[in-house]
Parts: structure tokens; sequence; C-alpha cells
């Protein structure tokens, strides 16, 4: 077999590295997947949630909610 | 017998045999023939040539791109079990209408000394009293060792002027009418328990004092029950 690539030899070849790998990939995916999930349902739900229509009902800006 | 001697004779047919094999390793793309026969001598057909269907990439990126699968599989399969396990666990928390009714907040200002204020928390009863200097002064004039369930009234108030309990009678979880009963606090109408002006139980069934609930001043005149 020829020399294996950097990235193998960095990455895979351990297998502690390769898991933490894989957990620090798990952490990424999974922030990454919350975002843009949130991010689609605002999209279709745009202006019906209390977040987009709360300034209509309180006027006080003291941002402090109950 | 025979059997044995065609066992002697193994070795010196294994000559071809290896001759057969040695000949196995051909370069790529070559056809095979092949070492078998079908039975009556005709050949039984040729392997096929499978080098169309192998990897030009050669066998570093081949590893590397499969290692990656493994891990990308290993990582959702990872973050979507944290989540179901974490969707579980804050399943059981409290939720978000508990949370709210946990909490209550009445403004004191509204109270005249020598008024009772009921007001409900988790669904129980709460009796605030402002109570005027006299009844401060009646409060603490009680000798502690005497009571049924002895507390004096400083452990029992944050500031004197203010009484703070949860409504419900330590007998059996009537709730005590305000500014009745023998001693000028609370009155049980269920089973006749007379409260004083501490809310500690005087006379009557019931064994403890009201209960005091977890409370805060966070203004001047604001009371945070909760």
């Amino acid at each position: 077999m020829p020399a294996a690539s950097p990235i193998y030899n960095f990455l895979v070849r351990r297998n502690y590295v390769f898991l933490g790998v894989i957990f620090a990939g798990a952490f990424g995916f999974e922030m990454a997947f919350d975002k843009g999930s949130d991010r689609i349902w605002d999209s279709l739900n745009k202006d019906r949630q209390w977040k987009d229509i709360r300034a209509k009902y309180v006027q006080d800006a003291d941002g402090d909610d109950e | 017998m025979a059997s044995k001697s065609l066992l002697r004779s193994i070795p010196r047919a294994a000559n071809t045999m290896r001759a057969l094999s040695t000949t196995a390793t051909k370069a790529v793309g070559a056809t095979y023939e092949s070492p078998f026969s079908s039975g009556n001598g005709k050949p039984a057909g040729n392997i096929p040539d499978f080098s169309a269907y192998r990897s030009k990439a050669g066998s570093n990126s081949n590893l590397l791109f499969q290692y990656f699968m493994v891990g990308t599989m290993g990582a959702v399969t990872a973050a979507s079990a944290k989540t179901t396990v974490q969707d579980f666990l804050v399943n059981m928390s409290a939720s978000a209408d508990v949370l709210a009714m946990a909490k209550v907040e009445v403004d004191l200002a509204a109270i005249p000394e020598g008024k009772n204020v009921l007001i409900k928390w988790r669904g129980k009863p709460v009796f605030i009293r402002h109570r005027t200097a006299d009844e401060i002064k009646e409060a603490n004039a009680v000798k502690v060792e005497s009571l049924r369930d002895p507390q004096k009234d400083e452990d029992r108030v944050k500031k004197p002027e203010w009484l703070v309990m949860v409504g419900v009678c330590t007998h059996l979880g009537c709730v005590p009418i305000g500014e009745a009963g023998d001693f000028g606090g609370w009155f049980c109408p269920c089973h006749g328990s007379h409260y004083d002006i501490s809310g500690r139980i005087r006379k009557g069934p019931a064994p403890l004092n009201l209960e005091i609930p977890a409370y805060d001043f966070t203004e001047e005149t604001l009371l945070s029950i909760g």
C-alpha cells in the first residue's frame, strides 16, 4: 500500500483521535442542524410567532419580561 | 491400500499445482483461464475481467472516504442519541406555565395597615397581613415557652409589619378565617383551631403554626412569593 495521506494519519490512524473527531463533529453538526432547522421554522412561520408580533402589543421596551 | 498409494503420489503432483498457482499473478486487465474443468474435459469458462470496476483513485483516497463515511455516521448517531436523551429529560422538567405559576408578586403599597389580603400561590391561599404596631407588640409579648409549637415572632417574619403565611390549617387543611378567633388572629371553622396574630397555634386541634412560604421583598413595596 502506498503511503497514507496526512489527513488519514493525523485524524483516523489512532482510534482515540478518531473518536474525538467524531464527537467534535457531532457537536458541530448538532449546532448547525439546530440553527438551520430553527431558521427554516422561523421563515415558515414569519409574522406568526410571539417574538414577531410582540412589538404590536407590548409598548414598554424595558426588555424585562415577567 | 489404494487410497494410501494415492496420498503418496500427491507430493509429486504438487509441482504442477504450484505452476498453476504461480501463473495466476498476471498483469491487471488480463483474462484468466479457469484452472477447473466442468468434468468432461471442457473448460468451465473464463473468469471475467473486473478491471473496469476497480477504483481508479487508488487505495488511499478510498480508505479516507470509507473512514469519513464511518465517522459521519457515528457523529450523526451520537448527535441524535444525545438529542433523544435530552428530549426525554427536558420532558420531565417543569413546563413554562408551571414555572410561571411558581412565583407570585404582590404590590404591598395597595394593602393598608391592619388589613388582610388573600392571594393564590401554587393553588394554595396565602395570607398577607399588614400588621399594626400594637399587633407586633402583642405578637412579641407572648411567652414562647407556653406555646404548642414554640416559635418567636421574629423567626416568622422578615419585616415585622408584614406577615406572610400559607393559609392552610395545619390540622386538616381548611382555610382559616382572618381577624377571628380568641387570639385576634385566624380561626379555622372546621374544627376550631385558633391562631394568634403571628399565625401560631394557640387553641384547638392543629399541631403546628401556619406555614411560612419562601418569600422576599424584591423592592421596598414589592413582595415576591416563591
